[in-house]
């Protein structure tokens, strides 16, 4: 802090601290406390309530009639009972009005068994999604930042940053088209007499949940490659070339030489990419026309838009960043890296 | 097969019989990799152009330019634009003094707290875009504040300001202090060191940081679409259209998307190469 306020004086670096602290507390911090809050009490549901309060009408009816048989000598203390019972209506009302918050982790443990299907199999599928980017990029990164000369190197980055700034919306409906009932790839099944277009005879690849698995892969693809490319540029190739000479295999010079050197960006890229998966909304929404609910960012949105049950939202949200905190300590320790290597 | 590379003349890149195979794979590879990247955004470009109502390659009914005047039109998505161009301009007043804030403390703070406050300045980066939406919207709702631009903006802020942050780090790990040791030396008050010398040797990073803010806004969805309310951005009204009423306008976006893209990369390349050969010049 001091050598803060000795080149840009107090209150420069007072301006800074102020930002900073409104952007921590105000933007990261709260909010999320917020969210993790609201996702521990229920409004108690006023049905039983209003159950209650009929019940004590009834009493009361119960009572009267009872009074009017009694005895004289008995009716002051049926009186008194009746007038406690309107007391209790009375104040039962007004809970009525303004329903009691109640802290409770029900939000938590009543997840209905649908959604906890839904739950596990996203987090099995984004990381299946992971997995699968890893393979298919790392050869990519390895050829743009090691095999390629210089200008094919540009060519090809090129090459990937185009797609990447398309819109993650727009990339990914191209596939729908592609996979669509009478889209281009039934249409080439058609041609080899697989399927039958005339006949509605078709394959439902987008009924599957294969198709926001191949639409996820293609999304997030570059935010796999990214990462790696980046540490694989930093290899000198006189390693390279000294394991080929020293007789190693080629599979052989990736295990040993190539990937421990690659080990940083591998880590960042699988963090980014099973966070932007698991969090993902737009793919399955697109990829099933914004119908089905396969996806447990899906499950969420209806729980804030159309069930209008924000704390159940909100701890369903909370048990998804969950997942992703312990899968970049995960990734942290399977790769040996810290924070400052994480974000770079 | 190693021997003989062994005594064989140092050529740049020397190869085996299977370091050869293993490069012809590996160019296999890449083409297979190209295409799967680029056809998917031919298929899009020509459905924009396809006179059948539906988006669609293989119903094809001739060629036209309909969807294109039929977008002309559209007020909703010409609105999300105009929108999506506040809520851009909003995250760049936002996230650029909150980055560069949190650069200046992080590179000159000496203290086992840094740490922390890296992991929990670039935190957003690593938490899931809903997550950002969620949480700015339960958060504001305490002050009534509903879902809508302005809550779009700060969402897409938190996360973006990160990115700003690094950008910002990058730059000034890079900074040669003694400049400003100099100034100060010589008198120079600290405000107009920071004014003179420190903006100046900024400013092509704020810049840069300042159009990736704004792209990132444009482009953003998993956070905007919690955060938006009744309202609606480009992207999020594209994402509602997937819902109600899928026609090739939305096709003929993602053609003016992967135009501009084209335009900006080859600006982009000439500029370089133009750089490069000025330099060669030297």
């Amino acid at each position: 802090m001091n050598a803060l306020v000795r080149t840009y004086g107090r209150t420069l670096t007072g301006l800074f601290v102020f930002l900073t602290t409104a952007w921590v507390i105000g933007m990261i911090v709260i909010p999320q406390l917020f969210m993790v809050e609201r996702s521990l009490w229920v409004r108690q549901e006023s049905t039983q309530l209003s159950l209650q309060i009929d019940r004590l009408y009834n009493d009361i009816s119960l009572l009267r009639f009872d009074a009017q048989a009694a005895p004289d000598i008995d009716k002051p203390a049926v009186e008194n009972k009746i007038s406690k019972i309107e007391e209790q209506i009375a104040e039962l009302e007004a809970q009525e009005k303004t329903p009691q918050k109640v802290y409770t982790l029900s939000n938590y443990t009543r997840m209905s068994g649908l959604h906890f299907k839904i739950f596990v199999r996203t987090i099995i599928y984004a990381a299946m999604v992971t997995v699968l980017a890893l393979i298919v990029c790392y050869p990519i990164a390895f050829a743009v930042a090691q095999v390629a000369t210089p200008q094919a190197a540009a060519f090809l980055m090129l090459g990937l940053i185009v797609p990447y700034a398309i819109n993650e919306l727009l990339r990914v409906y191209a596939w729908l088209m592609i996979l669509d009932y009478q889209g281009v790839l039934n249409t080439m099944l058609q041609w080899v007499g697989v399927t039958n277009l005339a006949k509605h005879e078709w394959i439902p690849f987008l009924e599957s949940p294969g198709a926001v698995f191949v639409a996820m892969v293609y999304a997030y693809i570059l935010f796999m490659v990214f990462p790696i490319y980046n540490t694989l540029e930093t290899l000198d190739r006189n390693q390279l070339e000294a394991a080929r000479d020293l007789g190693a295999p080629t599979w052989r010079i990736h295990w040993r030489v190539a990937i421990p050197h690659a080990k940083p960006g591998i880590a960042v890229g699988c963090i980014m990419t099973f966070m932007l998966s698991a969090g993902s909304y737009a793919v399955p929404q697109i990829m099933t026309r914004g119908t089905s609910g396969d996806w447990f960012s899906q499950t969420i949105y209806r729980q804030f838009f159309e069930s209008n049950n924000w704390n159940v939202g909100a701890a369903y949200a909370f048990t998804l960043l969950i997942v992703c905190i312990v899968f970049i300590f995960l990734m942290m320790l399977v790769f040996r890296v810290g924070v400052r290597d994480i974000a770079r | 097969m190693t021997t003989a590379t062994l005594s064989a003349p140092a050529t740049p890149v020397r190869k085996t019989r299977e370091g050869r195979w293993a490069g012809v794979v590996l160019n296999v590879y890449l083409v297979i990799f190209f295409v799967y990247l680029f056809a998917p955004l031919l298929v899009m470009t020509l459905a924009a152009f396809n006179a059948y109502d539906y988006p669609s390659v293989t119903q094809w009914r001739g060629w036209t330019l309909k969807w294109f005047v039929e977008l002309a039109g559209d007020q909703r998505i010409l609105q999300g634009l105009w929108n999506s161009i506040l809520v851009g301009v909003g995250v760049i007043v936002v996230s650029i003094p909150l980055g560069l804030a949190g650069a200046f403390i992080l590179t000159r703070l000496q203290s086992r707290w840094t740490g922390l406050l890296y992991g929990v300045l670039v935190s957003p980066i690593l938490t899931p875009g809903i997550i950002l939406g969620i949480s700015t919207l339960i958060f504001w709702r305490n002050f009534e504040v509903p879902g809508g631009l302005f809550l779009a903006m700060m969402a897409q802020a938190t996360f973006i300001a990160s990115y700003s942050m690094l950008m910002f780090m990058a730059r000034l790990q890079r900074q040669d202090r003694s400049l400003e040791e100099a100034a100060l030396d010589l008198g120079a008050s600290s405000v107009l060191v920071f004014r003179r010398v420190t903006i100046p040797f900024l400013a092509p990073t704020i810049f840069t940081a300042a159009v990736i803010a704004f792209l990132q806004s444009i482009e953003n969805y998993n956070t905007t679409v919690f955060a938006i309310g009744g309202n609606w951005t480009l992207v999020t009204e594209i994402g509602s259209r997937f819902r109600f009423g899928l026609s090739p306008v939305i096709n003929v976006i993602g053609v003016i998307f992967v135009a501009l893209t084209i335009i900006a990369a080859t600006i982009y390349v000439i500029l370089k190469e133009r750089d490069r050969k000025a330099r060669a010049a030297r």
